[in-house]
């Protein structure tokens, strides 16, 4: 517990709330405590001919960004690093989240998984999933059978 | 005590409909949204870092009144007609401002935005030495 903080006066509060956030840390119920949101947190549209995924992924750079699909699920992956020279004592307010992140998505069948494009801007990451063309009726032919 | 000296006190919006207030401004009224941030202290000063993806350099308004730092982010390009199927998050502008201490040499808060998030350094100003006050008599 730092003794002298910088422009903050003496706060017993703050000290025991923290406190008590690194015993919860420690149990591993921190994450559900302090944290309830996912991350990153989704959307998912329609656009007509595709399946349009965006996720929330501020501060990630492209090459920790990792976005895989198989066996019909989609996974995004990636690493948030902390704010460079943080220590963990020097935090006045630590709302983001940080560290390696993982999300896996069922994809819905009729999905063209070679036209799946991805693309990463201003911390969003879009995912395109063009759908299967509709196909049209068949018509089948019905025969006559023996008799 | 004295919460004015604590950069950590925030003003926020709740999450909440903001319209602006413009009647001839036909657009639908926009979600405003609290960004999460962090705020840390370093040898020179403190550091604040503000999620706001789908925000460009553009968008983006930082402002110092006083002892006051607010930032607004407008996110442009929505997605368009589109059916949403699921969504977690929600999609507006961010606002959110901060109380500065006086510590804070508001002549140097300098500002970069990568990837979606905004890092605001806020360095301390240098201590200044007492000056003598000269009294003269009458």
């Amino acid at each position: 517990m730092a003794v002298f903080r910088w422009g903050q006066h003496w706060n017993p509060l703050k000290d025991l709330e923290r406190e008590v956030d690194r015993l919860l840390q420690g149990m591993n119920l921190a994450l559900q405590v302090r944290s309830p949101r996912r991350f990153p947190l989704i959307n998912l549209h329609d656009d007509g001919e595709c399946y349009v995924l965006t996720a929330e992924v501020p501060g990630v750079e492209l090459a920790d960004l990792e976005v895989t699909a198989a066996n019909g699920v989609l996974t995004l992956k990636g690493l948030r690093k902390a704010p460079p020279e943080a220590r963990e004592d020097s935090f006045r307010r630590q709302e983001r989240f940080q560290g390696a992140w993982q999300r896996k998505l069922q994809l819905p069948d009729r999905i063209d998984e070679d036209g799946m494009k991805a693309e990463y801007a201003l911390g969003i990451l879009k995912v395109t999933l063009p759908k299967v063309a509709g196909t049209a009726a068949r018509s089948i032919p019905v025969m006559e059978g023996p008799s | 005590m004295n919460d004015n000296t604590d950069i950590t006190r925030t003003q926020s919006p709740d999450r909440s409909v903001a319209s602006d207030g413009d009647s001839e401004d036909s657009e639908a009224p926009r979600m405003l949204l609290n960004p999460s941030i962090d705020i840390y202290e370093t040898a020179e000063g403190l550091v604040l870092y503000a999620d706001l993806p789908g925000v460009n350099s553009e968008g983006l308004d930082l402002q110092v009144q006083d002892n006051r730092l607010a930032l607004f982010g407008r996110v442009e390009g929505t997605m368009g007609p589109t059916e949403m199927l699921h969504q977690e998050y929600q999609i507006g502008d961010y606002l959110r401002s901060f109380i500065l201490s006086d510590e804070v040499n508001h002549e140097k808060i300098s500002a970069r935005l990568n990837n979606g998030v905004l890092r605001v350094e806020l360095p301390r100003t240098a201590r200044t030495e007492p000056r003598r006050i000269e009294i003269s008599t009458e």
